[in-house]
């Protein structure tokens, strides 16, 4: 199979969005900074809380602090994993760029992929921002962190991640605007993912809906790595699972988001927003 | 009136679907084959109900029984009143939407089984100035959409100095899109359309907000340049009658999704006796026969 034309496309896909962004830099600036912002809340917020008892109930034995910006940065990934693809989606149906792309010789799946390139790529650099300002300015500690293990951890939740983008993408191109999809994706997973807070404070019912949310995987994963050293073998189960979340929901959510599109190109709703 | 015409129609397809005699003696099958293609569409909801509509049932018909086919290298007009289908018919055929019932194929390949295909041999000019990614400039536009239809760099960069050679675009190229005026975008929507040399083009109202000298310079290009020198086959949809006459070998007359007549213009005239496209058109249409 020949890998050079789709990555050609990819990397085309990357660089539009890198010129349009490009010449808005200010935003960018001003995300940076929002980091260090939502960083600082943060810190000032664990010491507030900072208790003997919180420490007890936070796994791997860490301090709030740590423990909420891990969260933090990684339901922003989410975040952009379920809003990426919708915002590209409606970005080029409103200047009317939809059908120019769908008129080329390039498929849809690709082009969904293509559209999430960047935003997952600013994500990561804003994850490191977030990571950066924590161990630079808060004392945030990753002396003992296994890398490769939390990047293993990274790449199974954009997989994962990225399979809810496109079925969020689906409900939009189908039915415009107002998304519950995208409502209970982030929803749910702030409620029980343990973003803010361990799951295990959760009441029993709301735990079992976690374990069927990839963040509280992905979050479990990437604290064991990041925060305890935790070796492959010890994060593997939550990669597992992640991985079992991606082989499920991107061929669904491909699925949907080929019957949305040919349900819009018989209703000619296409370009409608 | 009407049932004379369609005849017309009928016989006309007819003939195009068998392969034809051109002038060198050489057999020339249709490049654009529509045969029997019905368009139903969910009604239009307000509301709520709007958000409803893709899964509402389709009852609203824009095209019916809708058949014709189109040789290589010419030029047909789709025309018709507001409403009347040309921009349904031109979007099943770019593959933008899905036909009710009925067959479409172009260079042999069906719209609907085949849609892959059908893109790689068509290039599409939606009329709008829309489309465009309005932070990049003309080239790198062009340079994105070229990526996206196969092209290589190389490849690319010199076919998109061909076309701006071609469309006067030069000077404009590396400007950025948001920049450029209505007839430069409209320009550049022709050259996004041929980077891949498609041998079948689609235009929806080409000219639509052009300016009347930008409009005959354009129909000068697309007569001289496309269909005579490069021998592309243009299919387009207009309301401009002088646009019609400069560049169509036929037109196809459609109304509330039927066709009227197809024939070539010189026909027209001499079937309805008139000296003028507008009152030939005006003779076929029923809803401008004068009202007892």
């Amino acid at each position: 199979m020949n890998l050079r034309q789709p990555l050609h496309k990819l990397v085309a896909i990357f660089r539009r969005d890198l010129i349009i962004t490009r010449s808005y830099r200010i935003t960018f600036l001003l995300e940076m900074l929002e980091a260090l912002m939502g960083v600082a809340s943060f810190y000032y917020l664990s010491k507030f809380v900072q208790t003997e008892a919180l420490a007890r109930t936070l796994p791997q034995g860490h301090d709030y602090f740590s423990f909420a910006v891990v969260g933090f940065a990684f339901f922003d990934y989410l975040t952009v994993a379920v809003v990426a693809v919708e915002l590209s989606l409606r970005e080029a149906r409103e200047n009317g760029a939809l059908e120019a792309l769908l008129v080329t010789q390039t498929s849809v799946p690709l082009l969904l992929a293509g559209s999430a390139l960047y935003p997952f790529l600013i994500a990561s650099l804003r994850t490191l921002v977030y990571l950066g300002w924590a161990v630079l300015v808060f004392g945030f500690p990753v002396t003992s962190a296994n890398w490769p293990a939390a990047a293993a951890a990274l790449l199974a939740s954009v997989l994962a991640f990225a399979g809810l983008g496109i079925l969020s993408a689906s409900y939009i191109l189908l039915f415009k605007r107002g998304n519950p999809a995208r409502w209970a994706i982030l929803g749910v997973s702030a409620l029980v993912g343990g973003v803010m807070y361990p799951v295990a404070v959760l009441p029993e019912p709301l735990q079992w809906l976690a374990r069927l949310t990839p963040i509280s995987y992905s979050l479990e994963a990437v604290r064991s790595a990041l925060l305890a050293g935790a070796s492959f073998a010890a994060v593997w189960p939550a990669v597992r699972a992640l991985l079992l979340f991606a082989a499920v929901l991107l061929p669904l959510s491909l699925a949907v988001f080929a019957w949305s599109l040919r349900r819009t190109k018989m209703a000619g709703t296409l370009t409608h927003f | 009136m009407f049932a004379f015409f369609s005849c017309i129609t009928t016989v006309h397809a007819k003939q195009h679907y068998a392969a034809r005699h051109c002038c060198s003696g050489q057999l020339v099958a249709p490049v654009l084959i529509v045969e029997n293609l019905f368009k139903y569409f969910p009604p239009a909801q307000t509301g709520w109900r709007a958000m409803l509509q893709p899964l509402a049932r389709a009852t609203f018909r824009a095209l019916a029984a809708v058949s014709f086919s189109q040789e290589p290298g010419t030029a047909m007009a789709l025309v018709g009143p507001n409403g009347a289908g040309k921009s349904t018919l031109l979007r099943i055929l770019a593959t933008l939407l899905l036909p009710t019932r009925g067959t479409a194929r172009v260079a042999g390949f069906d719209v609907v089984r085949r849609p892959a295909e059908v893109r790689r041999r068509i290039g599409v000019h939606s009329g709008t100035d829309g489309g465009f990614y309005a932070r990049l400039t003309a080239r790198e536009n062009l340079r994105f959409f070229a990526t996206l239809n196969n092209l290589r760099d190389a490849e690319a960069r010199a076919r998109i100095g061909e076309l701006a050679e071609w469309l006067h675009l030069g000077p404009v190229l590396d400007r950025q899109v948001r920049m450029l005026s209505t007839g430069t975008v409209h320009r550049l929507n022709l050259a996004r359309a041929l980077l891949h040399r498609p041998p079948v083009l689609l235009l929806d109202e080409p000219t639509r907000s052009l300016d009347p000298l930008a409009a005959a310079s354009f129909r000068r290009l697309l007569r001289d340049e496309l269909i005579d020198r490069e021998g592309i086959t243009v299919l387009f949809s207009s309301h401009a009658l002088e646009e019609v006459h400069a560049l169509a070998d036929r037109i196809l007359l459609l109304d509330s999704g039927r066709v009227l007549a197809c024939a070539s213009p010189a026909e027209l005239l001499r079937r309805t006796a008139t000296d003028t496209l507008e009152a030939a058109l005006a003779r076929l249409l029923p809803s401008s026969e004068p009202k007892p």
